[in-house]
C-alpha cells in the first residue's frame, strides 16, 4: 500500500509539473521566442548612458519595432522612436517645421490640393541603402491599402495619388484642397505623425503588417535595438548615422539609451530612483510627487526648473464631456449650469500654485493657437457667451428653469432622481483634478463623485449617464481638428460605441457647415479665422463638452550625469520635453555630458 | 489508502480545474468591458493613436481573437484549449500566448515567493518548536521573539520601510527591478550575485512578517505534545534530547504546520501581486495585475487558471505523502 501511496504522489507531482513542462515545451524559450537577446554587450559607461523609467499598464510586445504592427503590438513610445524618422519634425514651441528626412514639403500652390516633397540626398537607411522617393511612395500607399494603418482614413479620403518624381521628389496629389495634410499627418510631433519605413524590407514581407521587425528591419534613426526583455530595453547609438554627415545634428553623446519597464512599480519608489541617480528621466508624474523629488535632489529639474507648475503644455486639453444625446444632458443650459459651477481660478490656485492652467479652449495654447485665441473673431465670441464665468447662482437659475428643485441635501432633483454628474475619471493621471471637480459640483447641488474603476473608458465608450474627464487629442497648429472633433459625422447614434474624444454625439447642421467651410482654407486665411471663431462660438453656446484645464507634463529631468534637458528657458530645439514622444529622438540626441 | 480513494482524489482534482476554469471563463466576460477598445482607447490617452474609424478597427481585431462568435462556442473552444494547455492569445501583447507570458513570469515568482514561503516555514517552525522545547536554553528560545513581534505587519508595510530605510536612505541594496540596469541574464556569476542582491529586499519583505506566524502555530503544538505520553515514554526509555526532539515532538508538531504549508502556498499569489509591483519584478503577480487593468482576459484566466492547477495539484500531492508522515493514516 506504501508503494501505491508513493505512486499516486508521483502521478500527482507528474500532474503538477505538467503544466510546467508543457509551457515550457510549448513556448520556445523567452529568448527564442521574443527577447532581443545580444550574443555580447559592450561596456558603456553611466556617464554615456541614459537611464529611462518608463511603464505602462500592457506595453507594446517585445520585439516589435515594426511601425506598420497595428498597436497595440507597436508603439513608438518604448525607444522605437529613436529608430524612425518621419519627413519633418514640428518644434512646437518655435511654431516652425524641423526638414528632416525631407528638405522640402511645400504646397504647389494656395488650392493646397498638390504637395511636392525634396528628401535629402544623404538620407539612409542602418542597412546603408538610401532613403528614397521609392520608401516614401511605398509608405503612402500603404496607408492608402491597408485599413488597419493609423492613417488610413486620411490617406484613403484624401489623396488622390502618390508619384515618385524621380529619386528624391514625391508629389502628392490631393482629392480636395487639404490645407493641414502636411502638418497633421506627414509631420511628426508629440504623438502623431507619420514615420517612413523601408520599402526594400517591408515589401519583401509576406504580411508587412505582421513582421515583428526587432532587430533586423532597416531604420532611419541614430540607434539600434540591441537587447530587448519585459525589465528593460536597451538601444546603442550607431556611427553611421546620416544626419550627422548631413548636418542636421552634432555627434550625439549618449551612446546608449536604457528604457527600464517599471512595471507597476510605485512611483514613490520609481521618485527614490530618480532621486538616488538611477534614472535620468521618467515618466511625467503628479505635481507634489515632483516638487518631492526636487527638493531632494538639487541636479534634478522640471521643463520650469524648480518653480511650480513644473511641467510644459501638452496637446491634450482636459474636458468634462457628457453624452448630448443623453436626458438631461441634451439640455444645453444644463451643461451650461455645470460649466457655470466650475471655479476656474481656484483650480489654478489649489492645483498648480496659481498658474495660468485651467482652460476654456478644446485646445492647446500653443503659439499658432494662442494668436487664434487671441483673434478679436474669437474675443468676440467669448465676451459673448462667457465660457470661463463662475456663477453658482446662475447654474442654479438654469438648473431651475431646466424643472430641476434642490432636495433636503442640497441636490438637484427631477423626477424623484438627483442630477448624476459621476464623474469617469482614470486615478493614475487625473487623481489630483478629478476629486476637486467633483466637490466643486457637489456645492452647487449635483449629485457628483469620482469613479476611477477599470470601466471608467468603457462607460465613455458606451455613453452612460455622467461626466467624462478627458482629452483633446486634435488640434496642436490650428484650430480645425479639434473643432471638427464634434462634426455631425462623428456623431455615434445612441447604443453604438463612441470614438476616444468623441464622446459628446453632438450634431448641429450649423456647426457642420461651418466646419465645411473653413476645412479646404488654410489656417492664415481670414475667412477660416472667422468660420473658426463662429465655430468655437457654438461651442461655448451650446457647452457640447466643458472645458476644464490644459494638460501639463511634469517631467524630471536629471542633470547628474545629464545636461542640456530641454526646459522654458533652454527650449532647444523647440520641441516638447517627452522623451516617449515622435520628438523624443530630438531630446535625447541634444543631451551632453556633466562630466560626472 | 487504497486505489478507489486515490482515484476518488484525482477525480476530485479534475473537477477543481473544471470548475475554475469554468469560472475563470465567464466572470471576466459579465463585465461589458472590451479589452480591445480599452486598448486603444489608452493608446488614445497616452500617445495619440486615433485612427479615423477605430470601431472599425476594434471589430476586426474581435473578429480577429474570435470575440465576435456566440459565448457557449467560445467557452467549448477555450475548454478543449485548456486540455490542450492552450490558453491563446494576449489580448494586450499580441502576438505573445498567454503560455509564452506565464512562461516568462513563472521563474520570477517560483524563484522568490516559493522560496520564501518555504524558508519563513522553515525558519518559523525550528525557531518556534525551539521556543517550546522546555530543554533549550533561554537565549535560544528567546531567538523567535522579534519574528513574534513582526506577526502580521503585511509584506507591503515591511516593503515600503525596507525600500525607504534601506534601499533609500542607506543606500545597501538596490531600490528595484530584477537585476540592475543595463546588465543582459546571463550563467554568470556576477550576474547571479547580481540578482540576488536584487532579491533581499523583497524576501526580507515576505519573510519578515510572516516567521512569526509559523512560530507560533509550532509552538502552540509542541506544548500541547509535551504533556503526550509517548513525550514521556521516550525520555523514561532515557532516549537523548536531541532524538526525543526530532522524532517524538518535532515530528508529531509538523502535521498542522505542513496543511498549513499547503494552504500558504496558495496565498501566495496574493503576496505576489503587492511585492511584485512594490520591488517592480515581473512576475506572475505583476502579470496579473497588468492583465486586470487591462481586461486581457486570456492572461486573467490562463494566470488564474494555472494558479489553481498548481495549488490544487499540491494539495492532491499533499494529501499521498501524509501517510508518510503518520503511518496511522495509511490505515484509513
Amino acid at each position: 500500500m506504501v508503494r501505491l501511496t508513493f505512486a499516486a504522489a508521483l502521478t500527482s507531482l507528474a500532474l503538477a509539473l505538467t503544466p510546467i513542462t508543457t509551457f515550457a515545451q510549448d513556448a520556445p524559450s523567452p529568448a527564442a521566442a521574443a527577447d532581443i537577446v545580444p550574443a555580447s554587450l559592450p561596456e558603456v559607461p553611466r556617464n554615456q548612458t541614459v537611464v529611462l523609467a518608463w511603464g505602462v499598464s500592457s506595453g507594446a510586445t517585445i520585439g516589435t519595432t515594426n511601425p506598420w504592427s497595428v498597436p497595440p503590438t507597436y508603439t513608438h513610445q518604448e525607444g522605437n522612436n529613436l529608430l524612425w524618422e518621419p519627413l519633418m519634425y514640428f518644434a512646437i514651441y518655435k511654431n516652425e517645421f524641423i526638414p528632416w528626412l525631407a528638405d522640402s514639403m511645400d504646397y504647389t500652390d494656395d488650392t493646397f490640393t498638390t504637395l511636392v516633397i525634396k528628401l535629402n540626398a544623404q538620407a539612409q537607411w542602418s542597412d546603408g541603402t538610401p532613403v528614397t522617393s521609392k520608401d516614401v511612395v511605398y509608405t503612402f500607399q500603404g496607408q492608402i491599402d491597408n485599413e488597419r494603418l493609423q492613417y488610413h482614413n486620411q490617406f484613403s479620403q484624401e489623396v488622390a495619388s502618390v508619384t515618385a518624381v524621380d529619386e528624391l521628389t514625391v508629389e502628392v496629389k490631393f482629392n480636395a484642397p487639404a490645407p493641414r495634410f502636411k502638418f497633421e499627418v506627414l509631420t511628426e510631433k508629440f504623438d502623431t505623425g507619420i514615420s517612413i519605413v523601408p520599402e526594400a524590407y517591408l515589401s519583401a514581407q509576406a504580411d508587412p503588417t505582421a513582421a515583428p521587425g526587432r532587430d533586423e528591419i532597416p531604420h532611419s534613426g541614430p540607434f539600434n535595438v540591441v537587447a530587448w526583455n519585459n525589465t528593460q530595453k536597451i538601444l546603442d547609438l550607431r556611427p553611421d548615422w546620416w544626419a550627422v554627415k548631413a548636418g542636421r545634428v552634432a555627434e550625439p553623446a549618449v551612446k546608449r539609451v536604457i528604457m527600464v519597464n517599471i512595471l507597476n512599480q510605485p512611483i514613490d519608489t520609481v521618485a527614490q530612483r530618480i532621486v538616488n541617480n538611477e534614472f535620468d528621466s521618467s515618466v511625467d508624474m503628479r505635481a507634489q510627487i515632483i516638487g518631492t523629488i526636487l527638493e531632494q535632489n538639487p541636479d534634478v529639474q522640471s521643463w520650469t526648473g524648480k518653480e511650480s507648475p513644473y511641467g510644459y503644455l501638452d496637446w491634450w486639453p482636459n474636458s468634462l464631456w457628457v453624452n448630448t444625446q443623453l436626458e438631461p444632458y441634451s439640455d444645453p443650459n444644463v451643461r451650461k449650469a455645470i460649466s457655470l459651477a466650475i471655479d476656474r481660478n481656484l483650480i489654478d490656485e489649489i492645483l498648480y500654485e496659481g498658474a495660468d492652467i485651467a482652460t476654456i479652449y478644446p485646445f492647446p495654447l500653443y503659439p499658432n493657437l494662442q494668436a487664434f485665441a487671441d483673434s478679436p473673431e474669437v474675443k468676440a465670441e467669448e465676451a459673448k457667451y462667457e465660457p470661463g464665468k463662475f456663477d453658482p447662482e446662475e447654474s442654479a437659475k438654469l438648473m431651475t428653469e431646466a424643472g430641476f428643485t434642490q432636495n433636503g441635501d442640497g441636490l438637484w432633483e427631477k423626477d424623484g432622481k438627483t442630477f448624476d454628474a459621476t464623474i469617469q475619471a482614470f486615478e493614475t493621471i487625473h487623481g489630483d483634478i478629478a476629486p476637486v471637480l467633483a466637490e466643486m459640483l457637489r456645492n452647487a447641488g449635483f449629485d457628483a463623485n469620482v469613479n476611477f474603476g477599470t470601466d471608467a473608458y468603457q462607460n465613455m465608450t458606451d455613453g452612460k449617464a455622467g461626466l467624462y474627464l478627458f482629452g483633446h487629442g486634435a488640434s496642436l497648429f490650428d484650430p480645425f481638428e479639434a473643432l471638427n472633433l464634434y462634426d455631425s459625422d462623428f456623431a455615434a447614434a445612441a447604443g453604438a460605441p463612441a470614438d476616444a474624444g468623441r464622446f459628446s454625439r453632438y450634431s448641429n447642421p450649423e456647426y457642420d457647415a461651418l466646419i465645411n467651410e473653413i476645412s479646404p482654407l488654410d489656417s492664415s486665411d481670414p475667412k477660416f479665422i472667422a468660420g473658426a471663431a463662429k465655430a468655437l462660438g457654438i461651442y461655448w453656446r451650446d457647452t457640447i463638452d466643458i472645458p476644464v484645464i490644459q494638460w501639463l507634463h511634469r517631467i524630471p529631468y536629471n542633470n547628474h550625469y545629464w545636461t542640456n534637458w530641454p526646459s522654458a528657458s533652454n527650449p532647444g530645439l523647440g520641441t516638447n520635453g517627452a522623451f516617449w514622444a515622435h520628438t523624443g529622438m530630438l531630446v535625447i540626441t541634444g543631451l551632453q555630458p556633466s562630466g560626472n | 489508502m487504497n486505489v478507489k480513494i486515490i482515484l476518488k482524489r484525482l477525480l476530485f482534482l479534475v473537477l477543481v480545474i473544471w470548475a475554475a476554469s469554468t469560472i475563470v471563463f465567464f466572470v471576466p466576460r459579465l463585465s461589458p468591458r472590451s479589452a480591445i477598445r480599452e486598448r486603444f482607447g489608452e493608446l488614445a490617452r497616452t500617445g495619440g493613436f486615433s485612427p479615423g474609424d477605430m470601431e472599425k478597427l476594434i471589430a476586426s481585431m474581435e473578429k480577429q481573437f474570435g470575440l465576435d462568435k456566440p459565448l457557449l462556442e467560445q467557452y467549448f473552444q477555450y475548454l478543449n484549449n485548456v486540455i490542450h494547455l492552450d490558453f491563446g492569445y494576449s489580448l494586450s501583447k499580441y502576438p505573445s500566448t498567454v503560455t509564452q507570458l506565464i512562461a516568462q513570469a513563472l521563474p520570477w515568482s517560483i524563484g522568490l515567493l516559493l522560496v520564501t514561503t518555504i524558508l519563513s516555514f522553515a525558519i518559523g517552525t525550528v525557531l518556534g518548536a525551539i521556543a517550546a522545547w522546555p530543554r533549550a536554553p533561554g537565549w535560544l528560545r528567546s531567538t523567535a521573539t522579534p519574528f513574534i513581534l513582526l506577526t502580521g505587519v503585511p509584506p507591503v508595510i515591511m516593503g515600503i520601510l525596507l525600500v525607504f530605510f534601506i534601499g533609500f536612505r542607506l543606500k545597501w541594496l538596490p531600490l528595484g527591478g530584477a537585476y540592475s540596469v543595463g546588465i543582459v541574464p546571463t550563467f554568470s556569476w556576477t550576474f547571479f550575485f547580481d540578482l540576488m542582491r536584487h532579491q533581499i529586499l523583497p524576501a526580507l519583505s515576505l519573510i519578515l512578517g510572516s516567521v512569526g506566524g509559523w512560530v507560533l502555530s509550532m509552538r502552540g503544538m509542541g506544548v500541547t505534545i509535551q504533556g503526550e505520553d509517548y513525550v514521556n515514554f521516550a525520555e523514561h526509555k532515557g532516549l537523548t534530547g536531541r532524538r526525543i526532539f526530532r522524532d517524538y515532538y518535532l515530528r508529531n508538531a509538523m502535521l498542522p504546520q505542513v496543511t498549513a504549508l499547503a494552504l500558504a502556498l496558495g496565498t501566495v499569489v496574493t503576496s505576489a501581486i503587492i511585492v511584485e509591483g512594490l520591488f517592480g519584478l515581473p512576475g506572475v503577480g505583476t502579470l496579473l495585475n497588468l492583465a486586470i487593468r487591462a481586461n486581457d482576459f486570456p492572461v486573467i484566466y490562463g494566470v488564474v487558471l494555472f494558479i489553481t492547477i498548481a495549488v490544487a495539484t499540491l494539495m492532491t500531492v499533499l494529501e499521498f505523502i501524509y501517510p508518510l508522515l503518520d503511518p496511522r493514516i495509511r490505515n484509513q
